[in-house]
């Protein structure tokens, strides 16, 4: 019997961000389960009575302890994890404190029941209200369960806070998602009473386990995120936003294997999904960062549901960026195939030792490792390349425009896809100085309403840069000596008026974008593209397809719509029982 | 109806008439062509609904009569008949179509379910030339407008005037006028907007060395000469002032070889935006320089020699307007002219003063 748990000095104790671990059923789960995984437990099983209130059961099959350490660990301050003051700064195991049971067998009735690998026989200690009662052999297998009853029964002011069964059951599911999504290769059962709440067994990858918990259909609608900084990594499996509802958004975040919040970070990467989702529209996301010691601090909150890291701002901006390039990615487009295989994510799980590279490593270098990785996580998902650089396009219902991929078809809609090439183009003339205008020989005399003759007015400055020259002509009339000449159908007269209308009135594109460039921007893409009904020819089409592609997001329109519907050869083969 | 007619006469008349047969069509009696045999002659005709062509070939009338059947097909097999003649006659509500040892019988619709062709009575009418009248047609029909919005610049203006005619065509971008001299009849002075696709079949049909009887019914127009008639639907409305808009005062004046500038442009269009297509030209004395710079694409320099004295000045242009306008101008040098760098650009032949031809090309703005 090896002795790995030893008390903390003083000095180390004190600098523990410290308060109340156990507030509800779902806080000793929490507690409990992160010393199974910190056990390396590869299954762990959580039995509910009554929510909770009743009985907790925690069982593992990880190391286990031996009968000196069963004793210690119910000491404050007794932990196997750290030691001295230093290694806080790198905490790659849930615990690090040595608090979650003595406090929780402070308020409770608790019984431990463990035995290691290599001991003949395992120890059982019954602990009543933090007083240590029998101790005794168990014959047990390896592993330990903690049996938790009578939650609170000596704390009754904490008891009267808590929720009807079925709320408290519910949060337990939610803690213990959390961890499941951070441990995929673990199994997690759950029971509340004789309901299986969870049934989770081991897998391999974190989007297998979303399949798991929330059903196939949702697994498949999510695309990989994968980006790398120096001395960070972060992954993630986003929705796609053609998938992406408003209403209940699951938002998970991971850093080495910790579950986290930061609603900051969360809002970086919506901000990442900007014109490409409806409003309102909340996208699932599943982001598992690894970092390098010193850059995240988890020592700052209590429970720690929450970190600190030394640059937030970067993080953001890196969240941001990722959830953008992952939807500049073709696999980001909506699709028609009905069963599409999850994204493979592969993640480093807690307590598993990750080496994050330092800055020192050669960019170059950096990039192979970085396609390479990618490229193995995608395994198993369709290529959807095109078939050829210039594949054949043929217009149908002069709206849509099909393309061959290597792997499929695709359906462009024309006049989204102009919108997603005009605002792009516009956003970038207007940080280079503005966009051209034709001159007219006959210049538009146009009439306007009151207000519309004050905004024309307002944004005289910026409807110039877009190319529209406008002047007062007297009274509610304004002229318009030179126009944007986006394509060879364009309406100016008539883009000119709605867009000027749309910008008076309000909508929820006009609404949706973030500063008066992006307003014009957007409308003037959205009158100015080219219609749907628009017979195109076949250097048009190549053109416009040729444009699209050179866009940041050619998969999305400006109204959180799809350019781009695919249809997988699978998918085809599927429905022809093929 | 029933008639014989040599496969040559056969294959001629049906090739005239099928060019103005729609390709797609909801209305399947569009796709055929009707024949109407009367006394010595065959009439073939065929009409997309917009314009109407109608042929008259000799033929050895038997029976009179009327039938239509399917334009295409009846092309596809008299182009690979035997050189002798063919028989064609109405057998219940198909063309039964003999030659030598062949025998065809295609399904075809009566002859009133085909759209009537307008009444145009050509006395009363105007003569022009082939010559004139193709010419025009040549030079200003490219620069019709292909957006929707305006029926009118989709059309070519037509005006006919004691003594001269000038056609002019304009999509607000830029504007093609040429004229000629004509000795008008008896008849008034008019004006007409007629359709690009009319006058395409206008310049397919008629020789140059006709003379083409032109006139009006109501809201269409007829040309006539020998065995060929064209009939058009007109475009309505009024035409826009465009001798208003068309500058007096552009006092600055380069003489330009043509050829050089074209292909100067074209090399600047290499590396303009897909979009704007917009390339700068700078004016100095005795020099031309091109310039173009496309943020994400790259940039480019030229200079060519011509004739200039007046004051710098650079001005943007669409290269693809000026390639158009460029490449219809029959003499080796242009004459360009402007005044200021958002004001209209001219551009006349060089040293033709009998030649009364014209282009105007609206300048980009240039935003710096
Ligand atoms: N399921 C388990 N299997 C094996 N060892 C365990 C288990 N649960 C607890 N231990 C041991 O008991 C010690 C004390 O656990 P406790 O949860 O109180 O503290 P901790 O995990 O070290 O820190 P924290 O208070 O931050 O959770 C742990 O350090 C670990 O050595
Ligand atoms: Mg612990």
């Amino acid at each position: 019997m090896t002795r790995r748990i030893h008390v903390l000095t003083d000095v180390v104790a004190n600098q523990i961000a410290a308060g109340e671990v156990v507030e509800r059923p779902a806080s000793v789960v929490k507690e409990l389960v992160e010393n199974s995984l910190d056990a390396r437990a590869s299954r762990v099983e959580v039995a509910l009575m009554r929510g909770g209130k009743g009985g907790i059961r925690v069982s593992d099959d990880g190391i286990g302890m031996g009968r000196e350490d069963a004793l210690l660990s119910l000491d404050r301050h007794a932990t196997s994890k750290i030691s001295s003051s230093s290694d806080l700064s790198d905490i790659r195991t849930f615990g690090f404190r040595g608090e979650a049971l003595p406090s929780i067998a402070a308020v409770s009735r608790l019984n431990l029941d463990t035995r290691e690998a290599d001991q003949g026989v395992g120890t059982r200690v019954v602990v009543n209200g933090g007083l240590i009662g029998t101790i005794e052999d168990s014959p047990r297998q390896r592993g330990t369960t903690v049996e938790v009853r009578n939650l609170f029964f000596n704390a009754p002011a904490r008891a009267k806070f808590l929720k009807p069964v079925s709320v408290e059951a519910r949060t337990v599911s939610d803690a213990l998602t959390g961890l499941a999504l951070a441990n995929p290769r673990v199994s997690f059962m759950l029971t509340s009473g004789d309901r299986r709440l969870l049934d989770l067994p081991a897998v391999d990858d974190a989007a297998a386990r979303v399949s798991q918990v929330w059903g196939p259909e949702q697994g498949g609608a999510l695309i990989l995120v994968s980006t790398e900084d120096t001395g960070l990594e972060l992954k993630g499996l986003i929705q796609r936003p053609d998938a992406a509802k408003p209403g209940l958004g699951r938002r998970y975040l991971f850093v080495n294997g910790r579950p986290f919040k930061a609603q900051k970070l969360v809002q970086a990467a919506e901000r990442g999904y900007r014109t490409t989702i409806p409003q309102g529209a909340r996208p699932w996301m599943f982001f598992y960062l690894q970092v390098a010691p010193g850059v995240v601090d988890v020592n700052v909150h209590p429970t720690k549901a929450e970190v600190r890291f030394s640059e937030a701002s970067h993080i953001e901006d890196l969240f941001e960026s990722a959830v953008r390039s992952a939807l500049a990615d073709q696999m980001s487009s909506a699709t028609l195939d009905r069963e599409l295989a999850a994204p493979r994510l592969l993640v480093h799980e807690s307590g598993e030792q990750f080496k994050v590279r330092g800055a020192d490593t050669d960019a170059q270098m950096a990039l192979f490792i970085a396609d390479a990785e990618v490229g193995d996580a995608a395994e198993g998902q369709p290529v959807t390349e095109l078939a050829a650089s210039r594949p054949n396009l043929w217009q149908v219902l002069n709206t849509y425009i099909l393309a061959e991929t290597r792997d499929g078809i695709l359906i462009v809609d024309q006049h989204s896809a102009h919108e997603r090439v005009l605002f792009q183009r516009l956003m970038e003339a207007f940080e280079a100085g503005g966009q051209d205008g034709q001159r007219l020989l006959f210049p538009l005399t146009i009439r306007l309403t009151p207000p519309e003759l004050e905004l024309v007015e307002e944004l005289q400055g910026l409807l110039d840069r877009s190319g529209f020259e406008v002047e007062p002509f007297g009274g509610d009339t304004v002229i318009v000596r030179a126009v944007p000449n986006p394509h060879p159908y364009f309406n100016a007269e008539r883009a000119f008026r709605e867009m000027i209308e749309e910008l008076t009135q309000g909508s929820e594109l006009v609404r949706s974008a973030k500063n008066q460039h992006e307003k014009i921007a957007m409308t003037f893409a959205c009158k100015g593209s080219i219609k749907a009904g628009q017979q195109l020819a076949d250097a048009e089409m190549q053109e416009l397809f040729d444009q699209l592609f050179s866009t940041d997001l050619p998969h999305h329109d400006v109204h959180g719509r799809p350019t781009i519907i695919r249809l997988s050869a699978t998918e085809l083969a599927r429905k022809f029982g093929r | 109806m029933n008639f014989t007619i040599t496969r040559q006469n056969l294959h001629s008349g049906l090739a005239s008439v099928s060019a103005s047969i729609p390709s797609k069509t909801t209305l399947p009696v569009l796709s055929n062509i009707l024949f109407q045999a009367e006394n010595g002659s065959v009439w073939m005709s065929g009409t997309d609904l917009d314009v109407a062509v109608r042929i008259k070939v000799p033929a050895d009338v038997r029976q009179e009569g009327s039938l239509t059947a399917p334009g295409k097909k009846l092309q596809d097999i008299t182009k690979e008949l035997p050189d002798q003649p063919v028989e064609l006659a109405t057998m219940g509500s198909q063309l039964e179509l003999k030659s030598g040892r062949g025998h065809f019988k295609l399904n075809g619709l009566p002859a009133d379910e085909f759209p009537t062709l307008p009444e145009v009575d050509f006395d009363e009418g105007w003569r022009v030339t082939g010559t004139d009248v193709n010419r025009l047609i040549h030079h200003t029909s490219f620069a019709v407008s292909n957006e929707e919005s305006r029926p009118i610049l989709n059309g070519v203006l037509w005006e006919l005037r004691d003594g001269a005619m000038r056609m002019v065509a304009t999509n607000g971008h830029r504007l093609a006028r040429m004229g000629v001299p004509a000795e008008s009849g008896d008849t008034s002075s008019a004006d007409f907007i007629v359709p690009p696709s009319a006058l395409q079949q206008v310049q397919r049909l008629f020789k140059k060395d006709e003379v083409l009887e032109v006139a009006r019914s109501g809201n269409h127009l007829g040309f006539r000469a020998g065995a060929a008639e064209v009939y058009t639907r007109l475009i309505e409305g009024t035409y826009p002032n465009y001798d208003q808009v068309i500058p007096r005062d552009n006092d600055k004046v380069a003489t330009v070889d043509k050829k050089a500038l074209e292909s100067a442009v074209r090399r600047m269009a290499v590396v303009a935006s897909d979009q704007t297509h917009r390339i700068r030209l700078k004016f100095e004395s005795g020099r031309l320089h091109l310039n173009v710079l496309t943020p994400d694409l790259g940039e480019g320099q030229d200079e060519l020699e011509v004739g200039y004295e007046g004051e710098e000045i650079e001005i943007g242009f669409n290269a693809n307007y000026l390639l158009e306008v460029l490449r219809y101008m029959p003499t080796d040098e242009v004459d360009i002219a402007f005044k200021a760098p958002e004001r209209a650009v001219t551009i006349v032949p060089s040293e033709a003063e009998n030649l009364d031809y014209l282009c105007l090309v609206m300048p980009l703005r240039l935003l710096d």
